[in-house]
C-alpha cells in the first residue's frame, strides 16, 4: 500500500509557492519546509492504559528560511490559512524585521554564509507499507498489549509492572524553494516490551524493542519479545557488580550500534567542524580504527525509522562511507555547514520538527560486517565479557571520550561463557583506542531504530544504528 | 465561533463523559552564535491545542482516556473525526476510575516579560562574559519564550495564565599550548538572571582551565564522592521520583508515608518540599497540567515521606484527593559546612559526560570529564577519565549535605552532596 501524501500539504502548496516567490523579491535565498505527519501511540501497562495521536515526530506546521547579505533567518508557525496569505506574509516579514532591529541595536556581528545552492529538482515519493497507521485496528492491538502485560506477571511473579508501547507515524513533508519542489511520504513504527522485576534487594528493568520502516504490522512481533525480556530481567536480578577494569569485550549489535552512534556519529557531524568542536576535522584520511573498521552513515544505507528520500533542507538522502578499513574518509553535513566548509551536503540536515532549527544529524549509522563467527570470537577471549543491550550513551567529539551504558555483561573465561552476569555496566574510553583494538567482526549485522538522539541535551530526532558483533578492548566500570 | 468554542461544541455532542483542553500559544525568539557572531536568528509562533477525552465503561467500573493534538488549521471535519476517534480509543482502555479537577475559574498574570527586551538582555549578557585567549565562549544559543496557556475541562475549570521560559546553551573552550577542551552547559530560567548566568559562565571557564591540568584518574578506592554542580539534581530527582504516587502505586518505589527511607545512620536527614513559587524558576505555574492548583507542600521531612505527589489518576489510586504534579523543589537537611565536607580523602565530581541516577534501580553512573582528587594530607589535583558508579540505596543512610543551598532553575538543593559508597574506575 502507498503511504499517501498529505491532503493538507496539497491544499497549501500554491500558497507556499506564492509566499516563496514573494519573499524572493526581498531575500537572496528562500525556502519552506511544510510538514503534516500523523500517527498514534498506545501505551499499556498493568496499571495504566492510554492512547494518543502524538508520537516523537507527529507535527503540522511550516518554516520559512530566508537569507539576506549572508545572514540566515527562519520563521516557524502553524496557522497558515491559504485565504489569509497576505496576513501571513505581513506577520512573517514584521517578525523578522523586529529581530533585525534588535540585532542592529545590540550591535550584533553576523556570521556570513554564502548563498545556498538551489539547482532545479523535483521529487515525489510515496513509500510502500503494509498497513497505514490511520488504518490500524486499534482494538485488536490494545487487547494484545493488555494480554502481554498480564502474561508477564503470570510468567514470573517477580514482575512488578510490564510496560508495552506501540507507535506508528505517517510522515509527509514538502520542501519548496525557487527551483525545488520535493514531496515525500513514508511510514515508520516502533514498539517495545519492558518489565520491572523485583526481589528483596533490587529492582531491575529489562526491555526489548522492534522498529522499522514499516506500518503497524510490525507490532505482531511484540509478543515474541516478552519471553526474552523476562529472561533478561531474571538474569539482571541474579547479576553481580563488575570489578572495574580493562577487559577484552565482545559487543552485541545493539552495543555496536551505540558505539557507532557515539564514536563516529556525533564525532563527524560537520556543523561541529564549523564551530571547531570536533577533533574529527583534523583526522580526515588518517587512521582512527583498525583495518577491520568500516562504517556507513546515511538515510539510504538501511531501511529503518529515518530512511527518508530528502532531508529537512531539501537535500537528497545519501550513503556516506565515513570510515574505510580504519581510515576516516569524511563526515556528514547539513547544507549551511557545507557552504561554510566549502563542501557538499550529505542529506543529514534534520529538525526536531518544523519549529526547530536544522543541525547536522545522524540517520542510519552502521558498522560493516566482517567474516568472523560469534563462537570464534568468544573462544578467543581469555577473560572478558560479552556486552548486551544498549541503554544510553554520550560522546565528547572535542576529546573523543565515550560513555556507553550497557544492560549486562556475560563473563567469558578461557573462551567459554561462565554463566555469570554483571550489571549495570558502564563502558568508557578513548574512541581511537576502542576502534583501534577491534580485532574480530562477525559476518551478520542488525539495525535498531527504537531510540532517539539529542544534540547536547535537546533537539530530539529519530535515528537508527547497528552493525555486527565486534571484539575489542574496553574499560568497564 | 472560534476554534475552541467549536471544539467544545463537538466534544459536548461526542458521547465523551469528560474532556480537558489545553491551549498553549507560544511566541519565541531564538539566536544562535558561533563565538560572538550570529549564525542564525529565528522566530517561532506556534499554537498547540491538546484535547483529552474520557469515556467510562457502561457499568462505570473503568475509565479510558485518549489524547490528541489538534492543529490550529484543522477543519471542522478533521476536528470531528479526531474527537470521534478519541472517544472510540478511550472506550477501549480500561483504567481504574478517578475524578477530574473542578470547578474553578481564574486568570493569572505571572511574571511580566517582553521578548525584545529579554532578548536584548541575554545577548548583551553573553557578549560581556569575560574571556581571554585561553578560555573563551566557543558558541551559544539563546531561546526566549512566552507562553499563554488556557486550560478548560468539562467539570467547569477555565484557567488562563502566562509564563516566561528562557534557555541558554553554552560551550566554553579552554586551551593551552598542548590541547584544547570544551565544557557544555544548558541553563534554564524564567526571565534573565544576569548574575546567575555570569556566575555559571565564570565557573565554567575556571573548570575548563582546570581540565587542561587534569591527569588520568587513578585508583581512589574508598574515596567518597562530592557532587557540587548541576549534576547533583539527578540525586534529588531520585527522591522526587520515588515519592511520585505513580511509582509508589506501581510498587516501583518502596517509599512509605511515615517510614524512614533509610536505616538510622551517620548521614544527614533529607527534607524535600514542593514550592508553589521559586524566584527565577522557569516552572512558576499556578496550576499543573490537569488544572490542579500548585502550592507549597512537604514531601519528605527528616528522611520520612509525609506526602506523595503526582497526577490525579495515581494520586487518587493512593487515596490522595488534593495532590498535584511538582513544579519547583527545595531540598535541605544538611548539617555540614562546605569546608567540613571538603575535608579528608574525597573526589569532587565537576563534569561528567552524562551523569545518571536511575529512579527505579537506584543505579548511579557517570564518565568523569573533570574531577578533583583531595587527599587527607591536604594535597590535591584535577583528574579526567574513568567513571563513577554506585547505587542510591547503598547511600541513603550515609549521604551528607551542606547547609548552604544553590538554585538550578526550578530546584534549590544543597551546594554539596556527599556519597560514601561509590566505585571509582580509574584509568591508571
Amino acid at each position: 500500500m502507498r503511504s499517501v501524501f498529505s491532503e493538507y500539504l496539497v491544499s497549501i502548496t500554491d500558497t507556499v509557492k506564492d509566499m516563496v516567490a514573494r519573499l524572493a523579491e526581498t531575500y537572496d535565498y528562500v525556502s519552506a519546509l511544510a510538514t503534516d505527519s500523523k500517527g498514534f501511540a498506545v501505551r499499556i501497562s498493568n496499571s495504566s492504559k492510554s492512547a494518543s495521536n502524538r508520537t516523537m515526530t507527529t507535527e503540522r506546521g511550516i518554516v520559512f528560511r530566508v537569507s539576506r547579505r549572508g545572514l540566515y533567518s527562519e520563521y516557524a508557525f502553524n496557522d497558515l490559512d491559504p485565504e489569509k496569505e497576505d496576513e501571513a506574509m505581513e506577520r512573517l516579514e514584521q517578525a523578522l524585521e523586529d529581530q533585525y532591529d534588535l540585532l542592529y541595536s545590540a550591535g550584533v556581528r553576523e556570521y556570513e554564509t554564502p548563498e545556498l545552492d538551489d539547482e532545479p529538482l523535483e521529487l515525489f515519493v510515496e513509500k510502500e507499507t503494509e498497513i497505514l497507521p490511520e488504518d490500524c485496528e486499534l482494538e485488536t492491538m490494545v487487547n494484545d498489549l493488555v494480554d502481554i502485560c498480564e502474561k508477564a506477571k503470570q510468567m514470573d511473579e517477580r514482575v512488578v509492572e510490564c510496560y508495552t508501547s506501540a507507535q506508528s507515524t505517517h510522515i509527509s513533508k514538502m520542501f519548496i524553494s525557487r527551483n525545488r519542489f520535493l514531496r515525500q511520504s513514508y511510514v515508520y513504527s516502533e514498539g517495545s516490551v519492558a518489565v520491572v522485576a523485583a526481589n528483596e534487594e533490587d529492582n531491575k528493568f529489562a526491555y526489548k524493542a522492534v522498529s522499522g520502516l514499516k506500518g503497524p504490522e510490525i507490532f505482531r512481533d511484540l509478543r515474541s519479545q516478552l519471553e526474552p525480556c523476562i529472561k533478561m530481567a531474571d538474569e539482571l536480578l541474579s547479576s553481580e557488580r563488575i570489578v572495574p577494569g580493562e577487559y577484552e569485550i565482545i559487543t552485541d549489535p545493539s552495543v555496536t550500534g551505540l558505539i557507532a552512534h557515539e564514536a563516529f556519529g556525533h564525532g563527524v557531524e560537520m556543523d561541529m567542524f564549523v564551530k571547531e568542536r570536533a577533533l574529527g576535522k583534523y583526522y580526515i584520511d588518517k587512521r582512527v580504527g583498525s583495518d577491520k573498521v568500516t562504517m556507513h552513515e546515511g538515510a539510504l544505507c538501511a531501511e529503518n525509522v529515518t530512511s527518508y528520500a530528502f532531508d529537512d533542507e531539501g537535500t537528497l538522502a545519501g550513503d556516506v562511507t565515513e570510515i574505510e578499513n580504519g581510515i576516516l574518509k569524511t563526515g556528514i553535513c547539513d547544507a549551511l555547514s557545507a557552504k561554510r566548509l566549502g563542501t557538499v551536503p550529505t542529506g543529514n540536515g534534520k529538525r526536531e520538527n518544523y519549529a526547530h532549527k536544522v543541525y547536522t544529524r545522524m540517520t542510519n549509522t552502521i558498522f560493516d560486517s566482517g567474516t568472523d563467527s560469534l563462537e570464534d570470537m568468544i573462544s578467543s577471549i581469555k577473560k572478558g565479557y560479552l556486552l548486551e543491550g544498549c541503554e544510553s550513551g554520550m560522546e565528547d567529539p572535542k576529546h573523543w571520550g565515550i560513555q556507553c551504558i550497557v544492560s549486562l555483561g556475560r563473563e567469558i573465561i578461557d573462551g567459554k561463557l561462565t554463566g555469570k552476569i554483571v550489571s549495570p555496566v558502564i563502558m568508557t574510553g578513548y574512541v581511537p583506542d576502542l576502534l583501534g583494538n577491534i580485532s574480530m567482526v562477525s559476518s551478520d549485522r542488525e539495525v535498531f531504530g527504537s531510540g532517539g538522539c539529542g544534540k547536547g541535551h535537546k533537539e530530539w530526532v529519530k535515528v537508527a544504528d547497528g552493525g555486527p558483533y565486534l571484539k575489542t578492548i574496553g574499560r568497564l566500570g | 465561533m472560534n476554534m475552541t468554542e467549536r471544539l467544545i461544541e463537538i466534544l459536548k455532542n461526542s458521547g465523551a463523559d469528560d474532556y480537558e483542553i489545553t491551549i498553549n500559544d507560544t511566541k519565541a525568539w531564538e539566536f544562535y552564535f558561533i563565538r560572538h557572531e550570529l549564525d542564525q536568528n529565528r522566530v517561532r509562533n506556534t499554537k498547540e491545542i491538546s484535547v483529552k477525552v474520557y469515556k467510562k465503561s457502561e457499568d462505570g467500573s473503568s475509565l479510558g482516556f485518549a489524547t490528541a493534538v489538534i492543529p490550529p488549521t484543522a477543519s471542522d471535519e478533521e476536528i470531528e473525526k479526531t474527537v470521534k476517534d478519541l472517544v472510540f480509543q478511550a472506550s477501549l482502555l480500561k483504567n481504574r476510575p478517578f475524578e477530574l479537577t473542578g470547578p474553578g475559574e481564574s486568570s493569572i498574570e505571572t511574571e511580566e516579560s517582553d521578548l525584545k527586551e529579554q532578548s536584548y538582555g541575554f545577548i548583551k549578557t553573553m557578549d560581556e562574559i569575560p574571556e581571554d585567549e585561553n578560555s573563551y565562549l566557543n558558541s551559544y544559543e539563546i531561546f526566549i519564550e512566552r507562553t499563554d496557556r488556557r486550560f478548560i475541562n468539562s467539570r467547569g475549570v477555565d484557567i488562563s495564565f502566562s509564563y516566561p521560559y528562557s534557555m541558554v546553551e553554552a560551550v566554553v573552550n579552554a586551551r593551552n599550548e598542548k590541547e584544547e577542551i570544551e565544557l557544555y552547559r544548558l541553563f534554564e530560567m524564567g526571565t534573565l538572571r544576569k548574575e546567575v548566568l555570569n556566575e555559571n559562565m565564570t565557573e565554567m571557564e575556571k573548570m575548563g582551565l582546570n581540565r587542561l591540568r587534569a591527569v588520568p584518574t587513578p585508583k581512589t578506592e574508598g574515596y567518597p564522592v562530592l557532587f557540587s554542580t548541576d549534576d547533583a539534581r539527578n540525586i534529588y530527582y531520585y527522591f522526587i521520583d520515588n515519592t511520585d504516587a505513580a511509582m509508589v502505586y506501581r510498587k516501583l518505589s518502596s517509599f512509605e508515608i511515615g517510614k524512614s527511607i533509610a536505616e538510622e545512620g551517620t548521614g544527614d536527614k533529607l527534607t524535600l518540599k514542593a514550592l508553589g513559587r521559586l524566584e527565577g524558576s522557569s516552572s512558576n505555574f499556578p496550576y499543573d497540567e490537569e488544572g490542579s492548583p500548585v502550592r507549597d507542600m512537604d514531601i519528605i521531612t527528616d528522611n520520612v515521606p509525609v506526602n506523595f505527589h503526582g497526577n490525579r489518576m495515581f494520586s487518587q489510586y493512593m487515596g490522595i484527593q488534593d495532590s498535584f504534579s511538582l513544579t519547583n523543589i527545595r531540598a535541605e537537611g544538611g548539617t555540614h559546612s562546605e569546608e567540613e565536607l571538603r575535608s579528608g580523602n574525597y573526589i569532587e565530581a565537576l563534569e561528567f559526560s552524562d551523569f545518571q541516577v536511575d529512579p527505579i534501580t537506584g543505579d548511579i553512573f557517570g564518565e568523569i570529564r573533570l574531577a578533583y582528587v583531595h587527599n587527607a594530607d591536604g594535597s590535591g589535583y584535577y583528574v579526567t577519565g574513568g567513571s563513577i558508579s554506585g547505587n542510591m540505596k547503598d547511600n541513603l543512610g550515609s549521604m551528607e549535605m551542606s547547609c548552604s543551598l544553590r538554585q538550578y532553575d526550578n530546584m534549590l538543593i544543597p551546594r554539596i552532596t556527599k556519597l560514601y559508597k561509590m566505585n571509582i574506575a580509574g584509568v591508571e
